[in-house]
């Protein structure tokens, strides 16, 4: 890199210790941010070994712009690295910061790319005109009840000739979003009043009471394609395919798995092999058509009969990002990191590789390791973690903002944030090898701690385990 | 039983908090024109629209922002080597020390004459809609609550749980917590008064409005 860049870490927890961490990769100084409520977090206690006197600064909110912009221009930083969620897919965010005074470098998508895939329904569209395939349904907002009617009809007919014993409809607040505005249908009968009270939701709540019209699809496997472009947008390569359906019953992920599918050793009921070549081939297309340049995830769902759909392109580096890279290989060369690649990338240098240079070795499982109570409804456990231990192995990776506890010296867990602790990454040269391999890690893992009542803490290492014998099966 | 005179006079030896003023946000401070020793105003107005003696001014991509007193009192220290310096979220810029008004001695001494009813966890609180609606019309004291009412929602972490009140019956006195706020484990989020104890309670008030003299 010709300019000596430094990287504000708009971020905390586990995601901004892996930005600092490939920040000192590629040799750039960075700036870290923390509210008070994080103060003890490890990506702080990090941020203060590794930085100088200006890598870390107090804010208000990890929501508040002119936080981060301000501390950016105090810091004398020249890039941003928003990391999953807070500003990661906010295109009005991403262009303040490259069209301000001081212009920053917005390591994302421009602010242009985010905006037209952060539309659901642009993307959508985007998808059918390259004869990708999405959940059949509207395209764009419908505000006429007639045409309603006649998009769910023509979905319950669509699904009866697909054998379909069952058909479901979904009726979505196209304004909506995060579960809230969605009503599903399984008589036709029963549309209209369904439609007019999401309608009628939709106004009150989002000032637009247009409505999407979807198929609702059962028993899918919900996958993922990774890609990752240069600022160029014109060579975009893929870094495979995750498998997020073991999901809590929240529909939050809680186990991934890269590949996809795994038809050497499963019998799935379709061609699996080119179930991913085809998701792969459409992201790519997609990717291509939008001149995509940095890192991105690709949505899908898989139908039991191995149809996919895609669902949504998320515009940012996604939590999953490390299993990936575990089973990859650049030029014969593993230790893939792909932060490191986004923000190699981002500040402007060029891939440097192409599709025929990355290779796939083996299976990876990251495991979400979380306090809660999942017998509860998956409900957030907060207390002291006072014992946070695991055994090393050369096939596991660990990231977490989990300083190191004692009993004397515990962890908070603060309430204003996703419950996540750590992720374990596992690799094995086969599947049975890496389930295996993850029992062991699940079995050997300590997190204790207890909550001001002395109830111990509750994390879902049961259920992660229980689940371990259902990965990639469909 | 309640000793008022004793806790009254507790209170008597030390009549003031010392309040440390904090920066909201980041951004380059400037301190007006104050100084240690003078005194300060706080909100006043029917609707508190009229903000409190302007301490310091602190600014942040382009937009300034006062920072006012947020009690009345007498500033005790100002940091003045920030002036001009970029300042983090948080930090103290000086202290005010705010001399207790009437209410705020009831307020004290009320906490010590009420069942209170404590936040079991860090977490936001809310009343239940139900609640909720009759304390916004008729206010809190128009409820009686009674053990095992399921009376707030708790929330955190983007999760919501119903909260039952354990207790005396009695009505909702006090309430601690505001709305949208985290409250601290064994914080209090109500005071209740249990119908045998109402006369103790009206004492407490008619004493400190007798004797209590507002200073400032």
């Amino acid at each position: 890199m010709e300019k000596q860049h430094k990287v504000l870490i708009a971020n905390r927890g586990e995601i901004a210790v892996r930005i600092i961490q490939a920040c000192c990769k590629l040799g750039l100084k960075f700036v870290a941010v923390f509210t008070q409520e994080d103060v003890h977090s490890g990506h702080v206690k990090l941020a203060k070994e590794l930085g100088d006197d200006k890598s870390l600064y107090c804010i208000s909110s990890y929501h508040d712009a002119n936080e981060i912009l301000s501390v950016a221009d105090a810091a004398e930083a020249t890039a941003i690295h928003p990391g999953y969620g807070f500003f990661a897919e906010d295109f009005r965010f991403a262009r303040r910061v490259t069209e301000r005074d001081r212009p920053l470098i917005f390591l994302g998508p421009s602010w242009r790319v985010i905006r037209e895939l952060g539309d659901k329904i642009n993307t959508k569209r985007i998808a059918r005109s390259l004869n990708v395939p999405t959940v059949p349904g509207s395209d764009r907002p419908i505000y006429d009840e007639s045409e309603a009617e006649k998009i769910a009809r023509t979905l319950f007919d669509f699904q009866l000739q697909q054998g379909v014993e069952k058909p479901l409809v979904l009726v979505k607040a196209s304004a909506g979003g995060g579960g809230m505005g969605i009503e599903e249908i399984h008589d036709i009968d029963l549309f209209r009043s369904v439609y007019r009270r999401i309608r009628n939701y939709a106004m009150r709540q989002f000032k637009d009471d247009g409505v999407l019209i979807e198929q609702r699809i059962k028993n899918f496997n919900h996958l993922e394609v990774q890609i990752i472009s240069d600022r160029s947008g014109k060579n975009p390569v893929h870094f495979g395919t995750r498998n997020c359906s073991i999901q809590s019953t929240g529909l939050q992920k809680r186990i991934e798995i890269a590949p996809g599918f795994d038809p050497k050793t499963i019998q799935y009921t379709f061609d699996a092999e080119k179930v991913l070549n085809d998701i792969i081939e459409h992201s790519l297309a997609l990717a291509r058509k939008v001149n995509y340049d940095s890192v991105g995830t690709w949505e899908w769902i898989v139908t039991k009969e191995g149809n996919p759909f895609l669902m949504e392109v998320n515009t940012r580096i996604q939590v999953e990002n490390g299993v990936s890279a575990a089973i990859s290989k650049i030029k014969g060369k593993g230790g893939v990191d792909l932060i490191a690649e986004q923000i190699r990338t981002g500040l402007g240098e060029p891939l440097g590789y192409t599709q025929s240079d990355i290779t796939f070795d083996g299976i990876g499982i990251e495991y979400r390791l979380i306090a809660e109570d999942t017998d509860n409804k998956f409900t957030p456990w907060v207390g002291d973690i006072e014992n946070f231990t695991w055994e090393k192995a050369p096939w596991l990776s660990m990231h977490t903002h989990i300083p190191h506890v004692t009993k004397e010296n515990p962890y908070t867990i603060p309430t204003e944030f996703d419950p996540n602790l750590a992720l374990g990454i596992i690799w094995g040269p086969d599947l049975e090898t890496a389930k295996q391999r993850g029992k062991e890690f699940l079995n050997n893992l300590v997190i204790a701690g207890s909550n001001a009542q002395g109830q111990s803490l509750k994390s879902n290492i049961p259920f992660l385990l229980k689940n371990t014998d259902r990965i990639l099966k469909f | 039983m309640l000793d008022i005179t004793s806790l009254l006079e507790e209170i008597k030896q030390r009549p003031y908090t010392d309040l440390s003023i904090k920066t909201p946000h980041t951004g380059i401070i400037e301190f007006t024109d104050l100084n240690e020793g003078d005194k300060v105003k706080d909100a006043s107005g029917e609707f508190k629209e009229i903000p409190g003696t302007k301490i310091a001014v602190i600014t942040r991509e382009k937009n300034p922002r006062f920072i006012h007193a947020c009690q009345k009192g007498i500033i005790q220290k100002l940091h003045k080597q920030y002036d001009k310096q970029f300042v983090e979220a948080g930090v103290e810029i000086g202290v005010l020390r705010h001399f207790l008004s009437k209410e705020e001695v009831i307020s004290i001494l009320l906490q010590k004459a009420l069942h209170l009813f404590r936040a079991p966890e860090r977490a936001k609180y809310y009343f239940a809609p139900e609640a909720d609606k009759k304390i916004k019309i008729s206010g809190s004291r128009s409820i009686t609550v009674t053990d095992g009412m399921e009376l707030f929602i708790v929330s955190r972490m983007k999760r919501e749980v119903p909260l039952t009140y354990h207790g005396p019956e009695g009505i909702i006195y006090q309430v601690y917590f505001k709305h949208n706020q985290n409250v601290d484990v064994n914080e209090p989020l109500i005071g209740i008064c249990p119908p045998d104890q109402l006369q103790t309670i009206e004492d407490v008030i008619s004493r400190v409005n007798h004797e209590w003299k507002e200073q400032i």
